[in-house]
Order: C-alpha cells, then sequence, then structure tokens
C-alpha cells in the first residue's frame, strides 16, 4: 500500500516527521518498507519565464526563445512546441539535467542557433500524456521555483506491507484512523456535498437483481449524466501517479481515487451501452467466454462471478470490467457499481484467470459493507463535479445479506496474563474506542462491538492483540521461562541426533558437508537411468529443472561436482545428507521419505603438497569410509557385493550388513559423470540412514576379556587369477574352521608385469584361549590350511 | 721392585693418553677404535695387565687394585666420551631441523554454515529443555495450512508461494506442521525445537525455492509473551552479541495471536545505517535493523485443532529462517552461495 503524506494530512492533522510517522506505524504492525520521493526526479526542473520567441532563422518548426530562469541573463533556448510563446511560464531544464527518460541535456547548436536548456512538455517530465506541446505554467508561479516545489510535488510516499488481516488499511481513511488513534489526533472524512438531480431517479432507470447472494451481498449503484470525459484536474492526476497508479481520464481516475482513499473498489459502466434498465450478479455459465477490457477473451466456468445487463455478461465481478461497456472518450451516462464481494469467489477467480488487480485485492480481504454508500456518495459527488456531470436521484440498492455487527466478550485479566502487562480497565475501554470499537462494561470486563471495516476481530484474543499493539510490544516486560520436564520423559524424536553425528563423522574425516535442492529435473534422473518409477512430480515447479523430488542424491552431488570444476575446483571430497523421496500409497502423504548420506570423492587423493603422494583415486578410498562408517555406527564390519549392472555405477559394490542392504557405493559410469564436465574418475557412495540409525539403536557393546597367551603371525602368499576376489580366499580361510585363527589380514598384493596372475599376501594371526602355541603346532595347522586352500581354489604357492 | 714401579707408571700414564687419544676422535667409530686400542682384548691395558702374573705377591694385589681403577677410569672417560659425540651428533641434527615443513595433515572437512548455525541454535534451546523434533518435508494441506488456522482460500495463503505435489500435497512452506504434528503426540508441558528445509515457489536474488527454518514452541499453563520475549532476547545475544538490540514489532500469522516480528539491531553498522565506508548500509538498507524471526501466541485455533483447552494452555512459537541468520553471523552478502557448494566458500566454515 503506497500512502501519500499530503493525502493522509486531508484526514488528520499530522504535524510531526515523515520517519516519525513511519517508525510508529511500524511499531503497530504498519511495517513502513520505504519512503518514498516519487518526484524526486524532477527537482532540478525549474520555472521559467519566456521573455521571447520568435522564428528560427533556418528551421520553419523551430522557435529561438530567451528564457529568464533567475539566475541572472536569460537562456537562450531552442524550442519545437507550435504553442511556445513569449510571457509563457514554462518548465526548464537546465544543461545538464537528466530526464525521467535518461536524456542529458547539453548545451547545443541547432542550425547555427546556440540553445542552453530545454522547455519540457508533460510527456517529456512524466507528469502526463499530452505530447501536443510544453507545459504552460500557472502565470502565479515564482521565476526560478524549483517545479516540484510549484506544483507541489514534493511528497512523501510510504510503502506499508499491510499483512492480510488489515484490509481496513488498504486505504488513506483507515491508515488515517490508525494514525490519529496511535497520535491522539482527531480524524476528519471529508464532508459529502453531493447534489442529486431530481428529475432523474437511478432506481427507476436501473434495477438491481442478485441470483446470488452468497456471492454478492451488497450491490448498490448510482447514475450520472452529461458527464463530458477528460482528464482529470492536475492535483487528482498527480495524486494518483505519487501512489502508482496511471491517470485515465475524469471518470476512471475517480474509481481509482476512491479506491485508494477509501479502500472501496468501484466500476464505471458506460450506461448507453448497457441493455435495458436492469443490473444482475449470477454465476457464469461452463464454457462461456468473456471478452475484459484488457481486450483479453476470459473462458468462465461456474465459479466465477458474473455482473449482466438484461442481454450480456458486463463485467467480471470484483476483478475486471467488460470491453464492450467500457468508459470511453464519448460516454456521456455512467453506472457507478459499488458493491461487496464474497472474497473467496473473487480470490479463485483472479487466482485461476491470473487477473489480480487492486480491487481484487481488497475484495479478497474483505471491503467494508457498512461503509460502502459513503464510497458511493463520495465517488458520485467528485465525478458530477469533475465530469460536469449531473448525479441522478437516489441509488439503485439490493442488499441480501446485510452487515451484522458482532459482540466479543473481552476480559481485561486474561488481556494481562497473556500480554503480561498491568493495564486497567480504562486503559483497555479508552484503547478500544479509539480503535472504532464500541465497548459496553459487562460482567466479567466489556462487550465489545468492533467496526464494520475490521473483520480481523473476530474473537476475544484479536483483541487482546490489539491491547498489545497499542501498548506497544516492545514495552512488554521480558521473562525467562522454566521447561518443566521429568526424566522419564523420553525424547520425541532422535533423528537429529543420530544425522549430526553421522555430519561430524563426514566432517573429521576430511569431507565437506553440501546441500543440494530437493527438487532436480527429470532429464537430470533420466541421464542417470534412474528407475521411472515412483518419482514424486511437483505439481507447480518453477522450471524444468526442478520438476521432481530426487529419489537419489547423485544428480545434486554431480552438479557440485560441475560447478566446482567450473570454478576451478578440481579436488572434491563432499558429502550430504538430505532425503529421498518415492511415492508409496500407504504413507499420509503419498511420499516415502528416506534419510541418506552420500559421499563423492574426484581428484586427486591427497592434496598436492609434500609428503603426500601424488596418486589417483580408486575403489579402495570410497570403499574405505563406507567400512569406517559402517563400523563405526553398527559395530561390526559389512559385507560387499559385487552388483553386476546398475543404473549409473560401474562397478556398482552393495554394502550389506546382517543381510540388510545399507548403501551402495562404485564408480560412476564415465560416459555419465562427463557430462557434467568430470574428466577423471567419480566416486559415489550412497547410504540408507534410516537403516543405519534402526542397526545402530539396536546395537550392545558387550566386553570380552583381554586374551592371555601371545600370538604367532604367519604370512601366507597365494598367486591366484586375476579374477580370483579376495573374498574367496577369505571364504576358504574361514570355513575351514580353525579355532585358533584370529585374524587374517591382506597385507600386500602384487601384479607382476604382463602377468595373467596376481600375488596376494595375507598375515594369518593364531591364538589359543588357554595356552602358548608352539612353533610345532602352528606349522601344522598353517600347512593344513594351505593344503585345503589349494584344493578348493585355482591358486598356487609361489 | 722396579717392575712394580713401571707398572704402576705405564697405567697411570694411560689415562693421559686414552684421553688424548679420544680427544681426536669425532666420531663413535673413531671412538672405538681408541676403545680397541686401549681397552680391547689386546689393548695395551691388556699388555700392562699381563705383566701381572711377572710382579711379587706383595706387589700383586696393590698393582691389581690400581689396574682396576684404571680400568674404571678408561671406561668412564669412554662413556663420557660417547655420551659427548651423541650429543653433538643430535645437537647436529637438530640444528638442521624443519618444524615448518608440512604435516601428513588430513583433510580438513566441514559442515555446511547452515547446519552449523542449527547446532547453534538448537543447543542453546536443548540447554533450555527443548526436545529437538524432525518431520516431513512432504506434507498433507491439514498440517501445513489446515491445522495451523490457515483454511483454503484464506488470503494469507498468498503469504507464502507453496510447491504443490498434489491438491492436497504439499512441500512444506514452513517448519510449523511439526507444532502440530508434536501437540497430537504429548500433552503440554511441551516444548520442542524443529529444524529443517522448507520450500518455497519463489526463485531471485533474495529467495530460494528451497531454505531452512527452524521452528520453536513452547505450550503450558500461564505462559505468556513476556516469556516469549525473555526467551527471543536471550536467544538473540547467545548466537549474535549479548550488545545487540532487539525489537518486537506487531505482524500477522494466522497460527499466532498476537504476532510479531523481532528485529535485531544491524549487525554490520551496528544500528547506525551507515556502513564501514562511509555508504549507506546495504544489510539493513539504513533503518539499522534486520529482521531475523516471526513469533507470537499460538493461536487457540490451533489449540482447538489438537485437542488442548485454550482456556487452561497458552504458548508461544517462533520461526526463523537459517541462511538469514548465518547471512548476518558470519557476514555472507548472496544467498544463492549457500546452494552452489563451492569449496572455497565451504571450506571457510571450519
Amino acid at each position: 500500500m503506497l500512502l501519500s503524506l499530503s493525502w493522509l494530512k486531508e484526514f488528520t492533522p499530522y504535524k510531526g516527521s515523515v520517519q516519525e510517522l513511519a517508525h510508529r506505524l511500524t511499531m503497530v504492525g504498519l511495517e513502513v518498507e520505504e519512503i518514498k520521493r516519487p518526484f524526486a526526479h524532477l527537482s532540478s526542473i525549474v520555472v521559467g519565464h519566456v521573455l521571447e520567441s520568435k522564428a528560427h532563422p533556418d528551421a520553419d518548426k523551430l522557435s529561438l526563445c530567451r528564457v529568464d530562469i533567475g539566475s541572472g541573463e536569460a537562456l537562450p533556448i531552442i524550442c519545437g512546441a507550435p504553442n511556445v510563446a513569449a510571457g509563457q511560464k514554462v518548465a526548464v531544464a537546465q544543461v545538464g539535467t537528466e530526464l525521467p527518460g535518461g536524456l542529458i541535456i547539453k548545451e547545443a547548436r541547432i542550425r547555427g542557433q546556440a540553445s542552453q536548456g530545454m522547455i519540457c512538455s508533460e510527456t517529456e517530465l512524466e507528469l502526463g500524456t499530452d505530447s501536443s506541446g510544453i507545459m504552460v505554467l500557472n502565470q502565479d508561479f515564482a521565476i526560478g521555483a524549483s517545479l516540484t516545489q510549484a506544483l507541489e510535488l514534493e511528497e512523501y510516499v510510504l510503502d506499508i506491507g499491510v499483512t492480510p488481516n488489515r484490509p481496513d488499511c488498504l486505504s488513506v481513511a483507515g491508515l488515517a484512523r490508525e494514525t490519529a488513534a496511535l497520535f491522539d489526533l482527531p480524524l476528519a472524512m471529508p464532508s459529502l456535498k453531493l447534489e442529486e438531480d431530481q428529475s432523474v431517479s437511478c432506481p427507476e432507470q436501473v434495477k438491481i437483481v442478485i441470483d446470488d447472494p452468497a456471492g454478492c451481498p451488497l450491490y448498490q449503484a448510482r447514475l450520472i449524466s452529461g458527464c463530458k470525459v477528460a482528464p482529470s484536474p492536475a492535483n487528482i492526476r498527480y495524486r494518483l501517479m505519487a501512489v502508482g497508479i496511471r491517470p485515465i481520464n475524469n471518470i476512471v481516475d475517480i474509481t481509482n481515487y476512491i479506491l485508494m482513499e477509501l479502500g472501496q473498489p468501484l466500476h464505471s459502466f458506460d450506461r448507453d451501452l448497457l441493455k435495458g434498465s436492469m443490473i444482475r450478479v449470477a454465476r457464469a455459465r461452463n464454457g462461456m467466454t468473456f471478452k475484459t477490457l484488457d481486450d483479453q477473451t476470459r473462458n468462465l466456468d461456474e465459479n466465477d462471478l458474473l455482473i449482466w445487463d438484461e442481454l450480456n455478461p458486463v463485467a467480471l465481478a470484483g476483478v475486471m470490467g467488460g470491453a464492450d461497456t467500457e468508459i470511453h472518450q464519448q460516454s456521456r451516462n455512467v453506472l457507478l457499481e459499488c458493491a461487496v464481494f464474497d472474497p473467496l469467489t473473487i480470490r479463485k477467480t483472479a487466482r485461476r484467470l491470473g487477473l489480480n488487480s487492486e480491487s481484487s485485492f481488497r475484495f479478497e480481504r474483505g471491503v467494508d459493507q457498512a461503509g460502502s454508500r459513503f464510497a458511493l456518495d463520495r465517488a458520485a459527488e467528485l465525478m458530477g463535479s469533475f465530469s460536469g456531470g449531473r448525479v441522478a436521484a437516489g441509488l439503485s440498492l439490493a442488499e441480501p445479506r446485510p452487515y451484522r455487527t458482532r459482540i466479543l466478550n473481552f476480559r481485561p485479566q486474561k488481556a494481562n496474563a497473556l500480554l503480561a502487562l498491568n493495564v486497567d480497565e480504562e486503559y483497555c475501554r479508552k484503547n478500544l474506542t479509539l480503535l472504532g470499537c464500541r465497548v459496553k462494561k459487562a460482567e466479567h470486563g466489556f462487550e465489545v462491538e468492533p467496526p464494520s471495516y475490521r473483520p480481523d476481530l473476530e474473537r476475544e484474543v484479536d483483541l487482546f492483540e490489539e491491547i498489545g499493539r497499542i501498548y506497544g510490544l516492545d514495552r512488554i516486560p521480558e521473562h525467562l521461562p522454566r521447561v518443566k520436564k521429568a526424566l522419564g520423559q523420553k525424547p520425541l524424536d532422535n533423528r537429529f541426533a543420530f544425522t549430526s553425528k553421522i555430519k561430524q563423522w563426514a566432517a573429521g574425516l576430511g569431507l565437506n558437508e553440501v546441500i543440494n535442492y530437493s527438487f532436480v529435473g527429470m532429464a537430470d534422473l533420466d541421464l542417470l537411468e534412474i528407475d521411472r518409477e515412483n518419482r514424486v512430480k511437483v505439481f507447480n515447479p518453477l522450471s524444468e529443472e526442478q520438476d521432481v523430488l530426487r529419489t537419489d542424491l547423485l544428480p545434486g552431488m554431480l552438479q557440485t561436482l560441475r560447478h566446482n570444476l567450473g570454478h576451478g575446483n578440481t579436488r572434491l571430497r563432499v558429502f550430504e545428507v538430505a532425503n529421498s523421496f518415492f511415492s508409496d500409497s500407504t504413507s499420509e502423504t503419498g511420499v516415502k521419505e528416506t534419510d541418506r548420506l552420500a559421499i563423492m570423492l574426484y581428484g586427486l587423493r591427497h592434496r598436492e603438497q609434500w609428503p603426500l603422494l601424488d596418486q589417483e583415486l580408486d575403489f579402495s578410498d570410497i570403499k574405505g569410509l563406507v567400512e569406517n562408517l559402517v563400523t563405526i555406527y553398527a559395530g561390526n564390519r559389512a559385507r560387499f557385493k559385487d552388483l553386476g549392472k546398475h543404473a549409473y555405477l560401474s562397478p556398482a559394490v552393495l554394502c550389506v550388513y546382517d543381510n540388510l542392504n545399507i548403501g551402495i557405493l562404485g564408480r560412476v559410469r564415465p560416459e555419465m559423470s562427463r557430462a557434467y564436465k568430470a574428466r577423471k574418475e567419480v566416486w559415489f557412495a550412497d547410504i540408507n540412514l534410516d537403516r543405519l540409525e534402526t542397526i545402530h539403536d539396536s546395537r550392545q557393546i558387550s566386553f570380552e576379556p583381554l586374551p592371555r597367551f601371545p600370538v604367532v603371525k604367519r604370512d601366507m602368499t597365494v598367486t591366484a587369477p586375476l579374477n580370483l576376489k579376495y573374498d574367496q580366499l577369505v571364504d576358504v580361510v574361514y570355513e575351514s574352521g580353525l579355532s585358533i585363527l584370529e585374524d587374517m589380514t591382506l597385507v600386500d598384493v602384487y601384479f607382476p608385469q604382463e602377468g595373467q596372475e596376481k600375488k596376494m599376501t595375507v598375515r594369518l594371526t593364531f591364538r589359543h584361549p588357554e595356552k602358548t602355541l608352539k612353533d610345532k603346532e602352528v606349522d601344522k595347522v598353517h600347512q593344513n590350511l594351505a593344503d585345503s586352500i589349494l584344493k578348493k581354489l585355482p591358486v598356487k604357492f609361489s | 721392585m722396579a717392575l712394580a714401579a713401571e707398572i704402576s707408571k705405564n697405567l697411570k700414564s694411560l689415562i693421559q693418553e686414552f684421553e688424548k687419544a679420544l680427544d681426536q676422535a669425532s666420531s663413535l667409530q673413531e671412538a672405538e677404535e681408541a676403545r680397541v686400542d686401549f681397552l680391547g682384548r689386546k689393548g695395551r691395558l691388556a699388555v700392562i695387565m699381563s705383566q701381572l702374573p711377572l710382579l711379587s705377591p706383595e706387589d700383586k694385589p696393590l698393582i691389581g687394585r690400581l689396574a682396576n681403577e684404571v680400568k674404571d677410569s678408561l671406561n668412564q672417560i669412554l662413556n663420557d666420551k660417547i655420551r659427548n659425540i651423541q650429543h653433538k651428533a643430535q645437537e647436529e641434527r637438530l640444528a638442521v631441523f624443519d618444524p615448518s615443513m608440512p604435516g601428513r595433515t588430513p583433510d580438513t572437512g566441514t559442515v555446511h554454515p547452515v547446519t552449523r548455525v542449527i547446532n547453534d541454535i538448537c543447543a542453546i534451546f536443548v540447554r533450555l529443555g527443548f526436545d529437538i523434533v524432525t518431520g516431513p518435508e512432504v506434507e498433507t494441506d491439514f498440517y501445513n495450512f489446515e491445522a495451523l488456522n490457515l483454511p483454503p482460500g484464506h488470503p494469507a495463503r498468498d503469504m507464502q508461494d507453496t510447491l504443490y505435489i498434489s491438491e492436497s500435497i504439499v512441500l512444506r512452506t514452513h517448519t510449523s506442521p511439526l507444532q502440530v504434528r508434536t501437540m497430537l503426540k504429548r500433552q503440554p508441558p511441551v516444548a520442542a525445537i524443529a529444524p529443517g528445509k522448507v520450500y518455497r515457489r519463489d526463485s531471485d536474488l533474495t529467495h530460494t525455492p528451497m531454505f531452512h527454518q527452524i521452528e520453536g514452541f513452547l505450550v503450558d499453563t500461564q505462559v505468556s509473551m513476556a516469556d516469549l520475549r525473555g526467551t527471543l532476547t536471550a536467544f538473540a545475544h547467545e548466537i549474535f552479541d549479548p550488545g545487540v538490540k532487539v525489537r518486537f514489532r506487531p505482524s500477522f500469522f494466522p497460527f499466532t495471536e498476537p504476532s510479531a516480528e523481532v528485529d535485531i539491531s544491524c549487525v554490520m553498522c551496528k544500528g547506525g545505517g551507515v556502513s564501514s565506508d562511509g555508504g549507506p548500509c546495504r544489510v539493513c538498507k539504513e533503518t539499522g535493523w534486520v529482521e531475523i524471526l516471526g513469533c507470537g501466541m499460538i493461536d487457540p485455533a490451533v489449540f482447538q485443532k489438537v485437542g488442548y483447552d485454550p482456556e487452561k494452555y497458552t504458548g508461544f512459537a517462533f520461526g526463523l529462517g537459517v541462511e538469514r541468520v548465518s547471512m548476518l553471523k558470519y557476514g555472507i552478502g548472496d544467498l544463492r552461495m549457500f546452494f552452489e557448494n563451492d569449496l572455497r566458500f565451504l571450506s571457510q566454515f571450519v
């Protein structure tokens, strides 16, 4: 809401500074977002006096003028306007001035004659649309005065963020009421001097029929005849411009003027274009079309409310008028509509058609039904006086649902308890009265009747808010509450604590946390050949790149990779903890959300810095992190299974713990990662944190006594074909069921050059729980183990 | 007699000669050579000792004792020398030791600044006795709007441009549904804080379609606006700076009544409206204040939805934007940086 300070002052004699007003309004909930000077860009334009104007010797249409701007010598100015003449007071832009359109005035020579400035037209100053000639000013204006001062344009405009509960403050009058209450000033509504032409009766000319009382509780109209459509007086136009409304003519401008001043939307029809003598309010029919005054044809349905004449729809109620009955240059007789419409109906139509106007905005929030008659009368008065029209006697009216007042109980001690105040009854009474309420003493406090323009005052607690607002929330004392809790009470939720641990773990291992958007594009998932089943689409996405919730964290990770590679960060070790989303009809929301941990590694294994080694990453890096995670949070080692084919990983490896799939890891298929500018291998792991947390929660640590006897260690080197998996060796060794074998660790792998074989050295740890092993015993066991390996696997010992 | 005297003299001179020999030695190797020469099996001491059997029975014990003393002395001198050499070698190593060479440092990991701020804020409220709760990011219209006193068609729904999954399922526009979910699970007194991702259909310089909020609320008998003010003021002092000024401005949220927005004095210009370079402060747009959160006393309509008696219980609730707090706390100027995940950005939050 843009509030003009001078307009406000017509309602209440505020004398303080604009900053003080802005501060006080802000502190009662009317946040002033900006203080504007709408005409500040004209501040260097001055009033000049044309001393002389004669034809340019070498150009037909130009005049050579000498203009006195009060700065000593008169300026030579060449002017192309046909209406320039000696003796005029004009608006002069001097050399160096920048005009609203961006033009900077320079000293010039036109066909041999000097020109030091410019005499401006309305259009050039953006003060109007008349470009036929220069702007001729009032003779009373002082030479050399600034134009904004002379035209009384030194205006302040407050840009106020009005919350949706306060439709009353979407008007100068409403904001004046607040101002008057805040500063204890009188409030004066404009006085009505409406003169009716008794020879014409409006209700006889036009009858109102409301088919849909729920959609339209009140419809009233006045007839103004014999109007002459012309530009509005300058002060009306400038005032509308100051609050961001483009002046059109003396009929339309008045509807806008009253909308801004009193918050009541109005609409004017050309009476002579309305068929018959009846206005009807009724819903549209499905499949109808209607041409609005912006010349767009709108498709309507049965939820849209229309205003009809006897034959046709003539306006989309509360949203926009129709093209066929709008006011035009030759209109003579105006039917002025002032109605109240159902907020929800207006809101639905405005949303569906994307037609949000100042009118629909106010109707959606609720207009003051009881105050609407005054708005209609004032508009009719102004319209008549500015257009030379006569206001017909009486008004056409239908009010199937009259405004009903509400009575609220108000208990001061309850207000004090909630607000932690100690104000007395008199304080409450006085302030509620100042806000327009009628207050009557009742058994436990007051009976309060809120004013018709405050639809937000519906319950007692709404009145408490008013007391707090006027007292000043900022003056309420401060107190620190105690939270009552019992030790026996289990926490409501452990998820945050668990994900926090995971994040600390990852950061501790040198990974950087990233946060990507939860939505990606269908194309991102498709590129990675991720399953199309069970994706959750966003119904109204901002863009195609964000039209589906991610079922997988990899797309976001790859976007992170691409961004970093593009900015010269060539080594990434990052992680993200976030939800994946799958549709699931058994869930309350139709969506199953699973917490996941994603890890991505790219670039060299170590930073390029002595004494660290320059090595490329391989599978062992990503696997090592996952092994560490599972060991810490599940308590034991996970198993890893080659998955074979996978949508986007190759190799793809499943991480299994207690027969539960905990996650997947591997290398992103290079043809896919290349699409994200990756030139090296991208290693990725995706862990299901829901499952890991379940395992973590059920985990019990039980102590095992320390062994009392020493170990014997033996190394064994096997030569195996390249395709033999280490796990095969592990399985054979453990399957042999040796009770004294405590541990087996791979200590070296060697690939002889050009060989089809690899050599793996394992270190076996033997220990007997009750005695010290002798070399001979170990030798024997070791030999048996070797024999059984040879029997079961295609290996040899070298 | 002469033999005893001669042996005695030779023995005594061994000490000086050994010292002299060791003086020449500068390494353990040379010291070893001197040891072999004097103390070895065929060394000079052994040679002299081999003469002992020739001595008279009276002289034998005397010279024998002297020989042992000399042997001890030689060993002592040798040990001193070895220690000396070792010490010197260590000194020499230390002289070239360079502690400024890089260590074998693991990579420095970081959590995201959003996580940092969430952790900081949750820690404060956990200390006050609040539970941390989480909930779904895809929500039903009921939890996201209706139970929060935002019926269908309410103009306040415009305050939040919503991303829909279907007509009745939304991406939550705020963390406030956690108020409802938590209150349905537990009777008062209840105090909880709910951090998480939220979504709005909005994307420009100062809005991202996903961001993070923290919701906090407390319900009990006799909770008042003073409790809200005390809690949030203490919070602002702790998360920013004890000198920061806090102001409560009336505002409107359908699920609180009264409602307020909380501003703090601008952390950049200290409330003066003028930036350090003398120009207008960009952070507070010269107002001296920056908004950090919305709050209020929980609306009785919300209590009715969860079955709390509004005549018996009152409570406060607040919701704050994590990125906003993070920007103010760390002086980050551009919101979009939070989701670009540039390492040069992330690695600053160590």
